[in-house]
């Protein structure tokens, strides 16, 4: 089975997400398909799936043209989508999972289970896994549900398998595993599109690679002919702006330590230290643990191993309003989700922490209230008509500006902010960095967590890379660069100044 | 459908526009036309304006008397709902109030304050107390079980309704105590030939709560709790101890429904007193407007939702409608409220 996506372009509203991409996979070979966050990666497998429709271009399957109005068409043409956020029911057998919604019913009406789990263990054969099909998906570990994702791909006759980022979830052993089982369908003449951040799996697993970058396609080539390295540099490509704007200012004592601090498998034996007036970045890819490490330390979490320190004082944050108390602010990821409370105006949501402190004769006062804010409205260049309109008026920025305000209300002495420039259009994203050196100017410690490198290197001191819950590095000055932070998180090593291109790995 | 609003509207465009986007506009309009009906049921034979005032005026505030307790309940459940929670066990733990100050009151042998020789004025004044404090603890238990031992509000409440109950009535058989005549004008104190006391204190109440809704600390959790209570947490709002004093103080203005209703009728019936007052509660915060979901609504719009199915009850029953088919009504006018306030959502 041979595919080619040809000439597809898709663009939301006035962002261009695919222009003009080429994409191609033949029968029994593993495609790596790559790029930064936003590259264009998901759209390009979702118009695949049939979960997006393209603007333009052709699908083109063993020299037929296809059209996917919707993933069952997408489907029925053989192709399985294998989503980054698993689509099992935890509550349901394995069989049942597998024949949801095509269940097999005996000529009473009633399910023909010994069929069902006949037909599952064939494919877990063919595949070479032993799972028992009455087994129930929430005992499974990640990876073999991972396993039945694609067993129930196959199952549907799935010629060619798309796989979203499959090895996030999974632990090294785990991996392993899904990567014998992808030899194994190789053999068969399965396709696979094996979409990952890891450049070491890719080199491991992969025939050949097809790098995205903001929509454009700028690489395809063998694995065989290039190293992680050469791929990161595909990624990240040269020409996008990434000077610092880091501007010239003294440190001041340390204000807040972490060591050796670990919670299961989020992170592990973390150690750092931040002073006053510094900008320090933590990055990584998805699922490094920098959020739940930051969590941590924001009292969402109290059951760790290791020590936070406060000015040199040993602390045991138990809530986040104790955290607030100490004189932590954190701006969460996710906006929606944890950022505002839809149902309340503007100006409830820029001081929901400071309440308690705008109390007058048992009530909030309403003067008191706008005065905080206001400051912060200037402060911030917040653009709003009525500080009582619906917070679900204001753009994404805006928004993100309340949120943001809504923490300097309480004048925190350590600000930590995780993605502070999520779903933010790029003139609130230079006002946010703006902002963020502001506040260290006046001499607050603040913590950026992000996974755009040239977010990392554009407004901060010095940078942590993680990786799988470690810091795999530290990286400051002219080694601060994106190369170097990819190659950090991608398990890989820094490059030194100087070194020869092809030095390392 | 979309109504814009602008400058040098017309009426109708403005009513139009109030009507869609202001739920407590179009609340009080449905109240104001059922009041409307009410007065032309009752009809106009009268000899006098006087006597035609007297009549309507006594069947209006017999209606809004006989539905105070529920209106006192149904603020605390309007908390209690914008926190995203829910209280089934409100008319068990009437229960267990009034039957709490009946002992205490009891001027039989059996009462509690009369063993100690407590009698008169600081008798009533300490079984209020304590039956305010009796209602508190059982609301901060409930509290307590969702919280802490993490049960969901429906459970938690289905439980203790039927705990509470089924224990008053265990200890309560056999027994009438009798209330002392001198407790009764608390609720039965007459102005001219109008019994108001109930009325005046749920007007209280539910200005006091209107206030801790919109103006403290505490209530403007509830909302942020009800409305996004991960955020209300990274927000540095101690969720726990804001819900348990949801129910503690659903708890609290139950125990003031119970002393009401006991002052009122002078004795109760432990196995049904009470019994659906959760549903007419719920039924009347719904029809305020709201929302079930957690993190809107208001306490005006609660006493209006009271307001509108008592005066329909009444309405149905002027207009002779069989008891059994009035239920039916309640039923549809709760619907009706719920597909109201999804037109508005949807704008």
């Amino acid at each position: 089975m041979k595919l080619e996506m040809l000439n597809i372009v898709k663009s939301f509203g006035a962002n261009d997400v695919l222009k003009d991409v080429n994409f191609s996979l033949e029968g029994g070979e593993v495609c790596a398909l790559l790029g930064e966050n936003g590259a264009g990666k998901s759209t390009l497998m979702n118009i695949l799936g049939g979960v997006v429709l393209a603007d333009s271009g052709r699908i083109i399957i063993d020299g037929q043209e296809r059209h996917f109005n919707k993933p069952l068409d997408s489907l029925d043409a053989g192709i399985g989508f294998i989503h980054q956020d698993l689509n099992l029911i935890d509550d349901l057998a394995v069989y049942e999972n597998m024949f949801i919604n095509h269940e097999l019913k005996k000529r009473n009406g009633l399910l023909d289970i010994s069929t069902m789990c006949d037909r599952c263990e064939e494919i877990f054969e063919r595949m070479d896994v032993k799972i028992d099909p009455k087994t129930m998906v929430r005992e499974l570990d990640a990876s073999y549900k991972q396993i039945v994702e694609i067993a129930r791909a196959l199952m549907m006759e799935a010629q060619i398998i798309i796989m979203d980022e499959p090895t996030t979830s999974l632990t090294e052993p785990e991996i392993e595993r899904v990567f014998a089982m992808m030899e194994n369908l190789k053999e068969q003449g399965v396709g696979m599109v094996f979409i990952s951040h890891k450049l070491k799996e890719v080199v491991h697993i992969c025939d050949r690679y097809t790098v995205l970058r903001d929509g454009d396609m700028v690489a395809e080539g063998m694995v065989k002919d290039v190293t992680v390295n050469d791929l990161a540099k595909f990624m990240v490509g040269h020409e996008v702006r990434t000077e610092s704007l880091q501007r010239e200012r003294s440190l001041g004592e340390e204000v807040l330590r972490g060591e050796n601090m670990s919670f299961q498998r989020c992170f592990k034996d973390v150690s750092f230290s931040l002073r006053a007036g510094e900008v320090l970045g933590f990055t990584g890819l998805l699922g490094d643990g920098r959020s739940e490490l930051f969590r941590t330390v924001f009292g969402c979490n109290t059951e760790y191993r290791g020590g936070i320190y406060l000015d040199g004082k040993k602390m045991r944050i138990k809530s986040p309003k104790h955290a607030l108390e100490l004189g932590i602010g954190y701006l969460p990821r996710n906006r929606k989700e944890n950022g505002i409370i839809k149902d309340m105006n503007i100006l409830e949501n820029g001081t929901v922490v400071i309440w308690p402190r705008l109390v007058r004769r048992f009530l909030i006062n309403r003067n008191l209230q706008r005065e905080k804010f206001q400051a912060n409205v200037d402060g911030l260049r917040i653009k709003l008509e009525n500080d009582t309109d619906r917070i679900g008026s204001l753009s994404g920025g805006n928004q993100q500006k309340v949120v943001l305000a809504k923490w300097l209300s309480a004048d925190p002495k350590v600000l930590i902010l995780d993605n502070p420039t999520q779903g933010v259009d790029v003139g609130a994203k230079e006002d946010i960095y703006d902002i963020i050196l502001d506040l260290a100017d006046a001499g607050m410690a603040v913590v950026v967590l992000s996974s755009e490198a040239q977010e990392i290197i554009r407004v901060c001191d010095r940078a942590l890379v993680m990786y799988h819950g470690e810091i795999r590095g530290e990286v400051s000055g002219d080694v601060m660069t994106e190369e170097n932070i990819m190659r950090l998180a991608t398990g890989g090593q820094v490059k030194q100044i100087g070194e020869a291109e092809h030095g390392s790995n | 459908m979309e109504v814009i609003k602008e400058k040098g509207m017309q009426f109708g465009g403005w009513f139009k526009y109030n009507w869609i986007n202001n739920l407590l506009f179009s609340t009080a309009i449905i109240l104001l036309v059922m009041l409307i009906l009410q007065t032309q049921a009752l009809g106009f034979h009268y000899d006098s304006f006087g006597d035609w005032f007297a009549a309507w005026s006594r069947n209006l505030t017999n209606v809004l008397r006989n539905n105070a307790g529920i209106g006192i309940i149904a603020l605390g459940m309007t908390f209690v709902i914008i926190s995203g929670g829910i209280d089934l066990a409100v008319g068990s733990t009437l229960v267990a109030v009034g039957a709490a100050i009946m002992v205490l009151m009891d001027t039989g042998p059996g009462g509690l304050l009369g063993q100690m020789g407590i009698t008169g004025f600081p008798a009533y004044a300490l079984a209020v107390i304590l039956g305010m404090g009796t209602g508190l603890v059982l609301g901060e238990l409930t509290g307590f079980l969702i919280t802490k031992g993490k049960i969901p509000p429906f459970i938690a409440t289905l439980g203790t309704m039927q705990l509470f109950r089924s224990v008053t009535q265990h200890f309560m058989q056999g027994y009438n105590p009798a209330v002392p005549k001198g407790f009764l004008p608390l609720a039965s104190f007459k102005f001219g030939n109008l019994m108001l006391m109930p009325i005046i204190y749920w007007l209280i109440i539910a200005v006091v709560m209107y206030i801790v809704a919109t103006r403290t600390v505490f209530g403007r959790q509830v909302y942020a709790i009800g409305s996004n209570e991960r955020t209300a947490r990274l927000s540095g709002i101690n969720v726990i101890r804001v819900k348990r004093r949801v129910y503690a103080l659903m708890g609290f203005l139950v125990s003031i429904a119970a002393i009401i209703q006991v002052a009122r009728i002078g004795s109760m019936d432990y196995a049904n007193a009470g019994a659906g007052y959760e549903l007419d509660a719920i039924a009347a915060v719904i029809v305020g407007g709201t929302s079930f979901a957690g993190g809107k609504g208001s306490m005006i719009g609660t006493v209006l939702g009271v307001m509108i199915i008592a005066v329909m009850n009444n309405l149905l029953n002027l207009w002779g409608v069989p008891p059994f088919l009035r239920e039916a009504f309640k039923g549809a006018i709760v619907i009706a409220a719920v597909l109201m306030q999804r037109k508005e959502k949807e704008l």
